[in-house]
Formats: C-alpha cells, sequence, structure tokens
C-alpha cells in the first residue's frame, strides 16, 4: 500500500528532524538558550562532511566522524567564546548572538560554495531492501540505524550514568550543582558542544540525500522548532516524537493535498500548535496567564 | 461594615504541593492587616491568589462582592487592587519618575490618536499626570531620585518608590510584599507613617507582609498569623503577643 | 546623572521641537550637492529608517525577538506593486493601503500573545509566519509574479511625477518626518511607557492594570504599518518587487540596523540606518561576504557596545537622551 510506503519515507526525513530538533532542545535544556543559530550549525555539518569527502577525496565514515567531531569544538568555542561573554547584557543579546553566527557561517558557506547547490554523491550503494510491498532504501535503513543507535546511546547515558545525572542535575538548578562542585560554565561549553555535535550527525545524514544549499540552515532551523513545539517545548523525547510526526505529516501532505504545501507544513504547525495547543504533546506550561 | 476583600476557604495547590488551605481572610477599608508566618507559610501565595497570579484550587475570593478568583492580574488590578513584589517589581531602566507614571496608566486620559498626533488634550493629559507623580514623590520625601534610573538606587530607594508606584492611582485595596526589607529606621519609619496616612486619611485597605515584628505591632491594626499554609491565629496586636499557638509557631524563633 | 540641573536649561533648549525638526529642516539641502546616485543611496536611507525605527519598536522598546520584519517589508512592497500594477492606482494612494496591510500582518504575527505567548514562542511564531508570507510571494503567481516579482509602474505624487531621486527624495522625506514624528510622540506618551514596561518586568506591568497581551499586539501592529509603508517606498525606489529581497538573508541587515544603532532608541534607529544602507552593495559581488559582514558587525557590537551607536552619541549629549533617545 502506498500510504505505509509514504510513511516510511517520512519516517526517515522525520528520523533527522528528531535529531536536529534534539540537539537543539539538549542545548536549550542545558543552558536556557534556545540556539537560533543551531540550523546553521547543523548545514556546517553537512557541508564540511562534504568538502572531506568531494574534495579531500576521504571515505564517508572517517569524514563523517571528523565533521561530528569538528563541530563539537566549534559548537564549545562558540559558546565559551561568544555566548559566555554576554552572560550580563539583556537576554536579547543572547538570541542576537546565535542569529549573528548562524549568519556568519552561513557566509562562510556561501563564500567557499557560490551561488550553487552541489549534489553529493551517492554514498551508499545498497540496493533497497524489501519488506513485503515496502521499499526501503539503503539510505533510510543507515538513518534508521544512525538515529536509533544514537538516541539510545543518548537517553541511555542522560539516564543511567553519573555524566548524565550532572545533565540533570544542571538542567534542574544551575545554583545547586555549582554549589556540590559542578564547573557550570564549562558544562555550558560542553553541552553546546554535544548539541552541535548532535546536529552535525543529523546533517551529516542528511547531506547525501539532499541538494547542499547554505539556506539549509534556515530549514533545518524551522524544521527543528516545528518538532519542538509539536513535541513539546524542553521535553527531549517530545522532539523527537515531534520530528517523526513532522516528517510524516509533511509526506502526508505532500501526497494528498500538494507537494507545493510541503515547504510550509512546519510553518503550519507551528501556527496551530502554538495557537491552539501551546503545550505540544509533552511539554510543559507555555502560555503566560498575565 | 462589609469587607472589601473576602477570602472563604481558600486553597492553592501547585508542584503538588498544598501551599495554602481552607483559608479565610477578610480586608477593610481604613485598617492595616498584617500577614506573618515563617518562610514557606504561604504569605506571598496568600497575595499571588488575591491578585491573579495563581490559581485557586478550592474556595472563593471577592471584591466589592463580586468574584475576582480566576479572573487574569490586570483583570484584577483594574478593580482596584495594587501591589508590591518580594523581590522588587520596578522597571529598572525607567527612572523614579516614569516608574510611578507607569503607576498612573489607567488615569491619564489621552486617546491613542491624540497621544499619535500630539494634542493639545494629550500633551495637556501627561503633563497633569507628570506634576500628580512628582508630588507624590515629594510627599514621600524622594523627589530628588525622580529622574534618575532604578537601576542606580539603593534597594531601599527601590522599595519607596514601588510604594510610591503603587498608590498612585489610590488603590482601595493595598498588598504590600515585605515592604520594610532593608530600610534603614528612619525610613522605616516613613514607610510606616505613610501606610497609617493610606489607611487612616484615604480608607485604603492594607494587607502587609511583614518580617520586622516591631513594625508589625506598631503599625498593623490586626495581625494574621499563617503557618504551613493555614491561618492558626488572627486578632490586634495584643492578644497575637500572647497567643499560645502563635508563640509556639513563630514569634518564638522570632 | 550628574549635573542634572546644570543641564537643564540646556536641555530643555536642545531637547525642545526646534531641534527635532532641524535634521529634516537642514536635510532639504541635500538636493543641492548630491548627483543622482547619492540621491539614490539617500533615498534608500530613508526608507530603512523606517525599517529601523518599525523594528526597533519591538526587538528594542519591547524587547520582543522578533522575524517578521523582512516580510513586513515585503507585504508593503507587495501590496504597493500590486495595487499599482493591477488596479492602477496612483503612488499616493498605496501608500496607507500598504500601512493597513502591513499592520493587520504584524496583529496576526503577533496575535497569538493575546493567549498568553511570549519569549521564544512568539519568536518562533513570527518566524513561522514570516516564511509563510515569503512562500505566499513565491507561489502567487498571477497576483505576486512568482520568483520574478513584480515590475513597478511609474510614480507620481499627486500629478507630479516621481521621474528624478531628487523628486522621490521631498516625497519620502515629508511621509518619513511625519511617521517618525509620530512615533516620537508615542514613546514618550504612557503607550511607550507601558511597552517597555513589559520589557522590564511583564508581571509587575500587569499588576498596573495594564493589558500587557494586547501592549505586545499593539506594538507589532504599529511596527508593521510602519514597516509596511517602507516597503511601499521602496518598490517605487527600486522599481522592481521580489520575493529574494524580502527573505531571512535580509533580515540581518535589519537586525544589525537595529543593534548597532542602539535597542529601543529612536535616534538610534536613525543613526543605525544611516551607517549601514550604503554598505551592501560593497558586498554583492563576493558571494557570502554581506552574512559574514552583518553577523560580525552584530557579534563586534554585542561584544563591546551592546547598546549601540546612540549610547555613545548620549555619553557625549546627555540632553539627547532624555527626549529622543528613549533607550529605557
Amino acid at each position: 500500500m502506498y500510504f505505509l510506503q509514504l510513511t516510511l519515507s517520512g519516517l526517515a526525513q522525520g528520523a533527522i528532524y528528531a535529531l536536529v530538533a534534539l540537539s537543539m532542545c539538549v542545548v536549550y535544556r542545558a543552558t536556557t538558550v534556545v540556539n537560533f543559530g543551531h540550523g546553521d550549525l547543523v548545514m556546517a555539518g553537512a557541508f564540511v562532511v562534504y568538502l572531506l569527502v568531494v574534495l579531500a577525496g576521504m571515505p564517508f565514515l572517517v569524514s563523517a566522524i571528523l565533521a561530528v567531531a569538528l563541530l563539537f569544538v566549534l559548537g564549545l568555542l562558540i559558546e565559551v567564546g561568544l555566548i559566555e561573554r554576554i552572560k550580563s547584557g539583556p537576554h536579547i543579546g543572547f538570541a542576537l548572538m546565535c542569529i549573528a553566527f548562524g549568519y556568519v557561517l552561513r557566509g562562510i558557506a556561501r563564500a567557499v560554495w557560490g551561488r550553487e547547490v552541489l549534489p553529493m554523491p551517492r554514498v551508499f550503494d545498497l540496493s533497497p531492501v524489501m519488506f513485503g510491498d515496502l521499499v526501503v532504501t539503503a539510505d533510510a535503513l543507515v538513518i534508521f540505524f544512525a538515529v536509533g543507535v544514537l538516541l539510545m546511546l543518548f537517553f541511555g547515558l542522560f539516564y543511567r550514568t553519573s555524566a548524565g545525572r550532572i545533565m540533570q542535575a544542571v538542567c534542574q538548578s544551575e545554583r545547586g550543582a555549582a554549589l556540590v562542585g559542578i564547573n557550570v560554565p564549562t558544562f555550558h561549553g560542553v553541552m553546546w558542544g554535544v548539541g552541535a555535535a548532535l546536529g552535525a550527525v543529523g546533517g551529516v545524514l542528511v547531506a547525501p540525500l539532499t541538494l547542499l544549499h547554505p539556506a539549509l540552515g534556515a530549514s533545518f532551523l524551522i524544521k527543528g522548532f516545528a518538532a519542538m513545539t509539536l513535541g513539546g517545548f524542553g521535553s527531549l523525547a517530545g522532539a523527537v516524537v515531534g520530528g517523526l510526526l513532522l516528517g510524516v505529516a509533511e509526506q502526508w501532505v505532500g501526497f494528498y493535498v500538494s507537494t507545493k504545501l510541503i515547504d510550509i507544513t512546519a510553518y503550519v504547525v507551528i501556527i496551530l500548535v502554538l495557537a491552539l495547543r501551546p503545550n505540544g504533546l509533552f511539554g510543559r506550561a507555555v502560555a503566560e496567564r498575565v | 461594615m462589609a469587607a472589601l476583600l473576602e477570602l472563604a476557604g481558600v486553597s492553592v495547590r501547585f508542584a503538588g504541593l498544598q501551599a495554602l488551605t481552607d483559608v479565610n481572610l477578610a480586608a477593610r477599608g481604613g485598617e492595616i492587616k498584617a500577614v506573618i508566618g515563617p518562610n514557606g507559610a504561604g504569605k506571598t501565595t496568600l497575595f499571588n491568589a488575591i491578585s491573579g497570579y495563581v490559581p485557586i484550587a478550592a474556595g472563593a475570593i471577592a471584591l466589592n462582592g463580586s468574584a475576582i478568583h480566576g479572573l487574569t492580574p490586570h483583570e484584577i488590578a483594574a478593580r482596584g487592587v495594587r501591589r508590591t513584589f518580594q523581590n522588587g517589581g520596578l522597571f529598572a531602566e525607567l527612572t523614579a519618575l516614569e516608574n510611578v507614571l507607569a503607576g498612573l496608566h489607567a488615569r491619564i486620559d489621552a486617546s491613542f490618536a491624540g497621544i499619535l498626533f500630539g494634542t493639545r488634550a494629550a500633551r495637556a493629559a501627561e503633563r497633569e499626570a507628570v506634576i500628580r507623580a512628582r508630588g507624590l514623590l515629594e510627599v514621600l520625601g524622594v523627589s530628588h531620585l525622580a529622574d534618575r534610573q532604578v537601576r542606580a538606587m539603593s534597594g531601599g530607594q527601590q522599595r519607596t518608590i514601588e510604594i510610591v508606584r503603587a498608590v498612585a492611582a489610590e488603590p482601595p485595596l493595598l498588598l504590600l510584599d515585605e515592604p520594610a526589607v532593608g530600610l534603614a529606621p528612619p525610613v522605616c519609619a516613613q514607610v510606616i507613617e505613610l501606610i497609617r496616612r493610606l489607611a487612616g486619611e484615604m480608607g485604603i485597605a492594607v494587607l502587609l507582609i511583614e518580617h520586622t515584628i516591631d513594625l508589625v505591632m506598631a503599625a498593623a491594626d490586626v495581625i494574621a498569623v499563617f503557618n504551613g499554609g493555614t491561618k492558626i491565629a488572627e486578632g490586634p496586636p495584643a492578644a497575637i503577643r500572647t497567643d499560645p499557638a502563635v508563640l509556639e509557631a513563630y514569634l518564638g524563633h522570632g | 546623572m550628574n549635573g542634572q540641573a546644570a543641564q537643564g536649561a540646556w536641555a530643555r533648549w536642545v531637547g525642545g521641537t526646534h531641534v527635532f525638526y532641524a535634521v529634516p529642516l537642514l536635510a532639504l539641502a541635500i538636493p543641492l550637492f548630491a548627483n543622482q546616485y547619492t540621491q539614490f543611496v539617500v533615498n534608500l536611507m530613508l526608507v530603512y529608517v523606517l525599517v529601523a525605527v518599525g523594528f526597533n519598536l519591538v526587538l528594542g522598546n519591547l524587547g520582543q525577538l522578533a522575524f517578521a520584519n523582512t516580510a513586513l517589508f515585503g507585504i508593503g512592497a507587495y501590496t504597493a506593486s500590486m495595487l499599482m500594477v493591477h488596479a492602477g492606482w496612483p503612488f499616493w494612494a498605496v501608500i496607507l493601503p500598504a500601512g493597513i496591510v502591513g499592520a493587520v500582518a504584524g496583529f496576526l504575527a503577533s496575535v497569538t500573545a493575546l493567549r498568553g505567548i511570549r519569549n521564544y514562542y512568539l519568536a518562533i511564531v513570527t518566524l513561522a509566519f514570516g516564511e509563510l508570507l515569503r512562500w505566499i510571494y513565491i507561489h502567487g503567481e498571477a497576483a505576486t509574479g512568482g520568483t520574478d516579482g513584480l515590475a513597478v509602474p511609474r510614480a507620481d505624487f499627486f500629478g507630479i511625477a516621481l521621474d528624478s531621486e531628487t523628486a522621490r527624495f521631498y516625497v519620502f522625506l515629508l511621509i518619513v518626518t511625519v511617521i517618525v514624528k509620530a512615533v516620537s510622540n508615542l514613546l514618550q506618551s504612557k503607550i511607550g511607557r507601558a511597552i517597555v514596561a513589559i520589557r522590564d518586568n511583564e508581571l509587575a506591568t500587569a499588576s498596573l492594570a495594564i493589558p500587557t497581551g494586547r501592549y505586545i499586539v499593539l506594538a507589532f501592529t504599529l511596527s508593521g504599518s510602519i514597516v509596511g509603508v517602507a516597503g511601499s517606498l521602496f518598490a517605487v525606489l527600486i522599481g522592481h518587487v521580489a520575493p529574494e529581497s524580502f527573505g531571512l538573508i535580509e533580515l540581518i541587515l535589519h537586525f544589525a540596523m537595529v543593534l548597532v544603532g542602539g535597542l529601543g532608541s529612536l535616534f538610534g534607529s536613525v543613526l543605525g540606518a544611516v551607517a549601514l544602507t550604503a554598505l551592501p552593495e560593497y558586498f554583492r559581488r563576493f558571494p557570502g561576504l554581506y552574512e559574514m559582514f552583518f553577523g560580525g558587525l552584530l557579534i563586534v557590537f554585542l561584544l563591546i557596545q551592546p547598546r549601540g551607536l546612540a549610547a555613545l552619541c548620549a555619553k557625549w549629549w546627555p540632553a539627547l537622551r532624555d527626549r529622543y533617545f528613549r533607550d529605557r
């Protein structure tokens, strides 16, 4: 049935969104800063992979690992070098700083690549797998596998290990965490690095599938927000569920209504959710009563 | 005389905690009622419930006979309730004068079009408000702070300005959340004097949260004692001083 | 502030209305020594003064992050163009509709604030709304010209043909002066105070019987109307409207103008617009330089001078601060 096929490709796409949304949520939960430049970090991950594979001729897996590592460092540096420095300013300053470096990244990408849109050569040269009538492409398989493993690792770490408990502690109370000896500024830096790295994985996974262009960042940002809003802002599990649902919704809308509407599904989701049910699926109170 | 404010059986819960249980309280015009109790007794929650910042789980709150529980904070304020905030609610970037002018917002009779086109009427309304605001600051002896940004003031000065802002619109009900914290004794005395005048001369009903026992004993007509989210005693200062339940719960540690 | 009393008399004279009108009066002399190209740049500056003034109302005075500004700019430009192209309206008649449509768009972008949506969530709604509008321009084919856009016909202002940059200058100057004066009146009134109060402490603002949700929507609506009018001027100046001028790439210029000029300062909006308008021309030839420069500029100012150029000016000219500054 085509419906299942459609849903499957929606889930594959949604898995990427889930990753992007999760990475944004991690940064938000850990540092209370919503990173409006996050989409561009994801895009940077995709471009670094492209550079390494196409221009340096390195194998995909190595490039992917390098890209993720590089983005981790970049995320950490941005937090420590820029975000920490304006701690004492108005809160809107954080957002503007994130927006600003997002544009800088975008500019660098555009400068290096000019006005073209870049295709990456096929990476996974495996033939599709059949489950009955369903065709599962190699790309989809890799995405499901990678994202699935990553999510299990992440949630496992978060809830089961001492590192995870530190994360939870700081998320709940920074002052309390500082009192028990946790180095909060370092924690912030590391969590930004983690967020950037997670996002980069999303970028890396999507790089072989779409045409790369510098404006990809804005697209990732909006999808990430749509996923987080749908799942409930601030909820890690919600970000994942929201991402998957968004991916599926886009495919359904594209097929059953019009392909032109795929682009705006995310916008409509954001507007509808915040207007009608601001808490999303699993979120805490969003609307203020004043 | 019917009370201006009546709380009947009010309960408040949040974050799984029972912050207030079955509270009955009244506030009358011209009367200063102090609300005292140890930290966590629910005093600020009481104020938040009255002024609409937290929803109540049970009971009713009525102002002049009509229910105000469930209304939004600005709607309740529009009915004549003003308050100060425990952590200071001033507008840091504005001057003291502008803060007080914000308190007069509802009283400034300038239409939107009038403001936009700079009509004489709109400008006159603003001028009047400025005169009134400066007068209020003068009364409290802080007119020299009028054009200073709140950010650049001491805690005590800020508390005073916040009170001026709250009373600027002559509200029938005034909730003061720890107005004397960090105030030097002479300023403290000034504040007590002001509160007494507000109640005595202007007939304002004042509810006052305070920790400084001396101030409470000196200023309040009635004292309500809270502990663990319930009211454990209420009466004139002399009676409270000797109330055994109160002594056990609070004054003994004061 | 020190020396307040001494500043008093001087401040009152300088801060008076005469200084405000001196700027546009002096500006009337510009066409005397500017060539057509310089005049064009000055005209563009006037357009961006309105853009910055409108954006600053929301970003600076209200303190609310918002991403719809280029979309609002665009909706004004498209409204003006479509009325001129499809309905044959003269230029002077499309300015008000552009402002009204901009106001409606600003209202819609912020209407969830009436339900209590604030801060990041509200910002995200404006992002979604802005992109939705741009999608409409692109897919509006017959009406909007799709990705190619619309060519704007010759404009005339009550019979006077706006063929030359000089003619456009006088008309733009008039419109911009009127609007900036109105905004100045607004910011110094109880409305301006309420908006800034919401930024500083929304809960306390509500305790003063000020309906904060409504004022947030008001700020956005006003912002939309101002930026919408700017769009109509832009359409006539450039002679062509297309979706690519009103997307997220141009937004960094809007952010930069407001921040570099001074968040919350009317004078700052003017400064920021004048300072940055001429720059994008230099970056057109090198892909990516535009984003890198303005992003970098924003970062530098955030680190070193977050209160903008207006704050610097106020240090040397304290009188300016009190009346036209309004950074508070």
